[in-house]
């Protein structure tokens, strides 16, 4: 199987001197769906900002669809992530002024590519906001926000969707119907996600969990259930709990 | 919350910048002119009492309202940046009162420091305008400038009343509502209201002042100024024109375009675009006209004085319109951070959007410089009628064209600049701050 993304000795450094990546080196199956777990600060965001050309590693390499990320300034990384990378926050990053429809076209046309209306409304009636299209932001629930922010991550058809913690911010409901659609994009799309979450009952919808533990890779699960990600990261709590 | 005022003004001491500067310059301007009322107490007629109150009066009061309109809508504009901050306040359990208190005291507090601040300031600029008056004859070299309770009454005065009456109009606005409230009706009400008396001003020049020479000016620079701020009360109204015009053109730049027309609209910078058009202009195609109807006839002893404050005047407030444009520029696009990080997130490169802050720039400049030639034409033309008996002037428009690239030179600058700026480093880290 090609990997979605593969990170080979990931370090990042902070200007303040906090290495938050520490060498890090994994492979993420294309079609698969990952979660990475760990403790708070232990380098989630950072690893994923770093494989989705959001931010620039220290050290290492990162591919994605099996091109390498090698551009060096703002713009070349702009454009890399453009085509192959979309990337989902948890406190969704829409932008206030735009209808949900501009918004989720944002992409598509700051790539210089036309929006085909039909498939963007498509889209959009699948995550049941077809009747939103022409609503500001501010007058979704975060639930539905969120599934803006994921037809938005679609749309330009990437091979790899990253998400920081999507359900963060949700109830039990939107996030289910969230993950839910996740779940569809892998399986149904044969797209490659990354997700990092705090929540093992989200981790569940993941094929597989990844753990992180100061900046280093701390074991990895396959086939989680909720209980078993939730324990084995209270063991690796206790574990950079009793090092420290 | 007075200590939370306090603590603000501490913290963020860069929100305050161009509160703080407009304040400042404007206590300045004020205390200078108020300052040759002091000076001329004490001297005789003979001496050129008239003189300086001519020019106390006359240069102190086109200073008075603009100062006053230019504190206000920066002090507006810096508090609705930040109504996040208001929001989070009130969920934390700030009362109204409360936020009402601290958004008044900090511009209270932030008045009283530009004041103190303006004092030298306008000591010496005081200290020139009486020098220009000697040089020109107009006051006896005998009499001295002095600095006195006119100066600082008007200075501090002026700042205070201007800053405390935007503080509370500003917070009625952030506190009284969870969302904030537009109230466009009263700010019509108000461009009608000053264009009426633009109007009502220009209609007297060109009737009353007819054939009266170099007095017409008096209301004939009034109407413009009068219109000039009329027309910056409706500059929303003028930019939604001008974009709608203009969108064509705009959108062949792509999706930069496409934001520049669906963002968020820049309003309040078209304000300080129009009024330093609007009065650049009308001041000097007034004096142009003067100077051309006045050659060659005797003119009555105080035509020098008006020339000389009507350049002095057109001046200060041309530098002052200046720095306000420039801060307003600063202060209304740094606060677009994180909104700029967002788009790059979404994949907008900084090249797009510099790109889409350069068309901005450009809708602002063209409604602005626009506006701005209406309102001079409220000036130029009833003074050319009274004057020289011809409504439109005998000018070359090399004149306006200078004015408008300043304004083009300053707001390009201002904006991309501040632009550049904000988009400097990773987007992640401009979105969470
Ligand atoms: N922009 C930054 N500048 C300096 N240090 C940073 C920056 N971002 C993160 N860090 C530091 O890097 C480390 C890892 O941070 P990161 O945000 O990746 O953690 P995380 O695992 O996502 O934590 P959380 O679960 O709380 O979101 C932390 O020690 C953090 O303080
Ligand atoms: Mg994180």
């Amino acid at each position: 199987m090609t990997d979605g993304v593969s990170l080979d000795s990931l370090y990042k450094t902070y200007d303040g001197g906090v290495t938050a990546l520490d060498g890090v080196t994994a492979a993420f199956p294309a079609g698969s769906f990952t979660a990475v777990m760990g403790p708070s600060g232990s380098g989630k965001s950072t690893l994923l900002q770093c494989a989705a050309g959001l931010d620039r590693p220290t050290g290492g390499r990162v591919f994605i669809d099996g091109a390498e990320l090698t551009a060096t300034d703002d713009t070349a990384m702009t454009k890399f992530r453009r085509t192959r990378v979309g990337f989902v926050f948890q406190d969704y990053n829409l932008l206030p002024s735009l209808t949900v429809e501009q918004n989720v076209v944002l992409p598509l046309r700051l790539a210089g590519r036309r929006a085909d209306r039909h498939r963007v409304r498509e889209v959009l009636d699948r995550l049941g906001l077809g009747d939103r299209a022409q609503d500001l932001p501010e007058r979704l629930s975060g639930g539905q926000r969120q599934r803006v922010a994921v037809a938005r991550a679609l749309v330009t058809e990437p091979a790899v969707i990253f998400a920081d913690e999507p359900t963060g911010a949700l109830d039990l409901r939107s996030a289910r119907e969230v993950l839910t659609l996740l779940r569809t994009v892998v399986s149904g799309h044969g797209r490659t996600v990354v997700m990092v979450t705090h929540d093992p009952v989200a981790a569940a919808y993941a094929d597989s969990v990844l753990f992180l533990a100061d900046g280093r890779l701390a074991g990895s699960l396959q086939a989680p259930t909720a209980d078993a990600a939730a324990e084995r990261l209270a063991h690796l709590g206790d574990r950079v709990g009793a090092e420290a | 919350m007075i200590a939370v005022a306090l603590r603000n003004l501490r913290h963020r001491p860069g929100g305050f910048v161009a509160t703080f500067l407009s304040a400042f310059l404007g206590a300045a301007l004020l205390m200078a002119f108020a300052s040759l009322l002091d000076t001329a107490s004490g001297v005789d007629a003979a001496a050129g009492h008239e003189s300086l109150t001519t020019t106390a009066t006359v240069g102190g009061g086109w200073c008075l309202i603009i100062v006053a309109f230019a504190v206000t809508s920066t002090l507006t504009l810096a508090i609705r940046q930040r109504d996040q901050q208001i929001a989070l306040l009130r969920s934390v359990g700030a009362t109204g009162p409360q936020l009402r208190r601290m958004i008044v005291g900090e511009a209270v507090a932030v008045a009283l420091v530009a004041s103190a601040a303006a004092v030298p300031v306008g000591l010496v600029l005081g200290r020139v305008l009486v020098g220009l008056l000697h040089d020109t004859g107009q006051v006896a070299t005998s009499v001295g400038a002095a600095f006195g309770p006119i100066a600082l009454g008007a200075g501090f005065g002026v700042t205070l009343l201007g800053s405390l009456v935007a503080g509370v109009a500003a917070a009625r606005r952030a506190a009284g509502h969870g969302r904030r409230k537009q109230r466009p009706r009263l700010r019509r009400l108000g461009a009608a209201l000053f264009l009426l008396t633009g109007a009502n001003c220009a209609v007297l020049t060109a009737t009353l002042m007819y054939g009266k020479g170099i007095d017409a000016m008096q209301t004939a620079g009034q109407a413009g100024i009068w219109a000039s701020i009329g027309l910056a009360l409706l500059a929303p109204e003028l930019l939604r024109l001008v974009t709608a015009v203009l969108s064509p053109l705009v959108r062949l730049f792509g999706a930069p375009g496409e934001l520049a027309l669906q963002g968020p609209r820049l309003s309040s910078a078209v304000m300080p675009v129009l009024l330093f058009t609007g009065i650049a202009t009308g001041t000097v195609y007034m004096q142009g006209i003067e100077d051309r109807a006045a050659a060659g006839t005797t003119q009555p002893g105080y035509a020098q004085d008006i020339q000389t404050l009507n350049y002095v005047v057109v001046g200060l407030i041309t530098v002052f319109v200046a720095i306000m444009l420039v801060n307003t520029l600063i202060a209304a696009t740094a606060h677009r951070r994180r909104e700029f990080a967002q788009q790059r997130l979404a994949g907008a490169t900084r090249g797009q959007v510099t790109a889409m802050v350069a068309l901005e720039g450009l809708l602002i400049t063209v409604t602005g410089v626009l506006g701005g030639l209406v309102a001079a034409l409220f000036t130029v033309l009833p003074f050319g009628s009274a004057r020289a008996g011809r409504v439109w002037p005998d000018a070359s428009p090399a004149a306006f064209g200078i004015v408008a690239a300043i304004a083009v030179m300053l707001t390009a600058t201002a904006l991309l600049r501040t632009a550049r700026r904000s988009v400097r480093g990773p987007a992640t880290a401009a979105v969470r701050s």
